[in-house]
């Protein structure tokens, strides 16, 4: 489904050129739940970024459901970020300014849908992240753990194609980080939604399907996780 | 098309929400200012609308009525008056004329001198024509068939000390004093002083009036001659067409409105007025756009990383831009509907305790033509002034916004 071959990223500082990522390819299937592992400044981040559209490789391509998205002009991209993709920051990235509702709307709102389609929508993912019951409430009301589920709905709402969370627990203590992967596991399992997710806790490998490990900028390793964490059961 | 109008109603959407939940101070700040602004855009041109009108109104009221009959071109009088007269005053939309015949003199009181316009009326007509008969400062308005009395503007009156004038005076005159006049035919009769009036017009206060029998006794004979009549008008007709049926009568004499009359003075006191209007509108939506410039820009700034975050998520950056045009415009209604609400106040005070000049007391008028061409700029000026600092940060790549 995504496809990326020979991905380069290298940044410029004034005249020191900062290799972020040498020439990766992979391929991430329908349904993966794909984790970004690596040492900090190897690459996850910018990796991130590249798939999702947000920053452009200096060299390699990207092909999404066998489009090479470098044919996409800057309108193109956005509507593609709207309507196929879906992302979940560290640090929320709520619209402060809008209610939990709201923010969850927007971009159901920003694809046309009717007032009252988007509402219906919504509600329904937040019943799914199980806030209800905040509906009306600003992001600043809220714990950390609650933002970061209000961010998972917004991603969701749209049924994007792909989702993309980058470390998305880095602020959350253990009990919040358990909930937000499960509302990952969660969706993955039962809605097939593809996830890739940035992390560098050893705990959370257990969540993902497959690893793909960095290092400056190259795979390290891409490892299958034959028992990648199964149903309830295991957890009693 | 389709996609235009979901983006316009996310815009207004967001724009909303961050009125409603941003600043308040900076909101009112905001809108008090764009206010104040407005209010002076308005202020300054309905001073002069004001002066401008005082100056008609006080040349229809005191100098020319509202039809000014003068002699043909290459005369120096009116003749056949008395069939004149009563073939004006029958015309439709005249209400009455008054003639006026001006022979000038010399006007003398305690070794001062003072050459100017005595004009002969007759009394009746002219109150029912001009407003000086209502200006009586002091003393009494001439009686019809009057002899040996004279009233006399405040200016020729003046003041025993001469400093305080504004015009040549006889040096403070008063009621019941004795003037003499010289009159260019040579004769020389002293008149009481009946009366004094002041109607604030500089060109009708510095004038004498006498009746037309005093006139009459000092050429020895009937006067069927008059250097003008002045006519009022039936309120609420249009002078054009009083003009119109006195020239269908076939009356040969020079005919002119009033606007006539200002026609020329008008054109270039407007035109000047026009130019320091021009500039302190220019002043005014100048700070206005820099207001405005500001407070959306800090409002960016602070906004730099939702913005990111916006576009990241896939919003357009159109929709952005516009949620910042939306709140500006909001901002600007409500700021012109504050500044509607000082003028509405302005104009209920100055109704009350109008500006006080010299030449009459002005009472700004507020136009209506003035107020939407003012508000349309000043929402043209503050949409734009929101929308560049708007457009510049919804450009920002993704990523350098999002970090902040
Ligand atoms: N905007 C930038 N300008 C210059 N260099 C950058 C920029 N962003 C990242 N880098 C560099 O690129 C390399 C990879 O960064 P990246 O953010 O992708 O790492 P990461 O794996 O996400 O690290 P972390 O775990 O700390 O988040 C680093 O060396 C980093 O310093
Ligand atoms: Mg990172």
């Amino acid at each position: 489904m995504i496809r990326v071959f020979g991905l380069e990223k290298i940044y410029h500082l004034g005249v020191v050129k900062v290799p972020a990522l040498q020439g990766v390819s992979f391929e991430i299937h329908r349904g993966d739940f794909l984790g970004l592992m690596g040492p900090s400044g190897s690459g996850k981040s910018t990796m991130l970024h590249l798939l999702g559209l947000l920053d452009y490789p200096t060299a390699g391509t990207i092909e999404i459901d066998g489009i090479d998205v470098s044919d996409l002009d800057d309108d193109e991209r956005t509507d593609y970020r709207l309507r196929k993709m879906g992302y979940i920051f560290q640090d929320y990235a709520l619209v402060a300014e809008l209610t939990v509702l709201e923010n969850v709307m927007l971009t159901a709102l920003a694809q046309g849908k009717t007032d009252a389609e988007c509402r219906v929508a919504s509600t329904n993912v937040l019943s799914i992240v199980g806030l209800s019951n905040r509906l009306d409430h600003l992001p600043k009301e809220l714990s950390g753990g609650e933002q970061q589920r209000v961010a998972i709905a917004r991603s969701m709402v749209n049924r994007p194609i792909i989702l993309f969370a980058d470390e998305p627990c880095a602020n959350l203590d253990t009990a919040n980080s358990r909930a937000v992967l499960d509302q990952f596991h969660t969706i993955n399992e039962e809605l097939g939604q593809t996830i890739v997710m940035v992390s560098h806790e050893e705990w959370h490998k257990e969540y993902f399907h497959r690893i793909i490990y960095l290092k400056d900028g190259q795979i390290e390793a891409d490892e299958r996780r034959q028992h990648h964490r199964k149903d309830d059961e295991d957890r009693s | 098309m389709n996609e235009t109008v979901t983006r316009l109603k996310l815009s207004f959407f967001l724009g909303l929400r961050s009125l409603r939940r941003g600043n308040i101070g900076s909101l009112v700040m905001t809108v008090v200012i764009i206010g104040m602004v407005f209010t002076n855009m308005i202020f300054l041109p309905s001073v002069i609308t004001g002066a401008i009108n005082l100056f008609v109104d006080q040349t229809i009221e005191y100098s020319s009525g509202n039809v000014l009959i003068e002699p043909k071109e290459d005369a120096e009088v009116i003749e056949d008056l008395e069939d004149l007269l009563a073939r004006v005053n029958r015309a439709p939309g005249v209400l009455r004329a008054a003639p006026h015949n001006n022979i000038g003199g010399v006007m003398k009181f305690k070794g001062s001198r003072l050459a100017g316009s005595v004009i002969a009326v007759r009394p009746r007509d002219e109150a029912l024509v001009t407003g000086v008969s209502k200006m009586i400062r002091d003393g009494q308005y001439l009686g019809e068939g009057d002899t040996g009395v004279i009233i006399i503007g405040n200016y020729v009156a003046g003041h025993k000390d001469k400093s305080e004038d504004l015009m040549p005076s006889l040096g403070g005159v008063r009621t019941g004093d004795s003037i003499d006049v010289e009159y260019t035919n040579g004769v020389t009769r002293t008149y009481r002083v009946k009366g004094i009036f002041e109607t604030k017009s500089y060109m009708a206060d510095q004038v004498a009036f006498i009746t037309w029998e005093e006139l009459e006794s000092i050429k020895g004979q009937q006067v069927d001659q008059a250097t003008e009549v002045l006519i009022k008008t039936v309120p609420g007709e249009d002078e054009e067409e009083v003009k119109l049926a006195l020239i269908g009568m076939g009356i040969q004499e020079q005919i002119k409105t009033w606007h006539d009359l200002l026609g020329k003075a008008f054109a270039e006191v407007v035109q000047s007025y026009g130019v320091i209007n021009s500039i302190s509108t220019i002043v005014s939506i100048v700070i206005a756009i820099v207001v405005i410039f500001i407070v959306i820009m800090i409002k960016t700034l602070n906004n730099r990383r939702q913005i990111g975050i916006l576009k990241a998520i896939g919003i357009h950056r159109t929709t952005i831009t516009f949620s910042y045009v939306f709140q500006v415009i909001i901002l600007a209604v409500m700021g012109i509907i504050f500044g509607l609400f000082i003028l509405f106040a302005l104009d209920r005070y100055f109704s009350i305790f109008p500006i006080v000049f010299p030449d009459g007391d002005i009472r700004p008028a507020f136009t209506l033509a003035d107020i939407v061409t003012n508000a349309v700029l000043l929402f043209i000026a503050s949409a734009i002034a929101g929308f560049i600092p708007a457009w510049q940060i919804a450009r920002e790549e993704i990523l350098t916004a999002m970090r902040g």
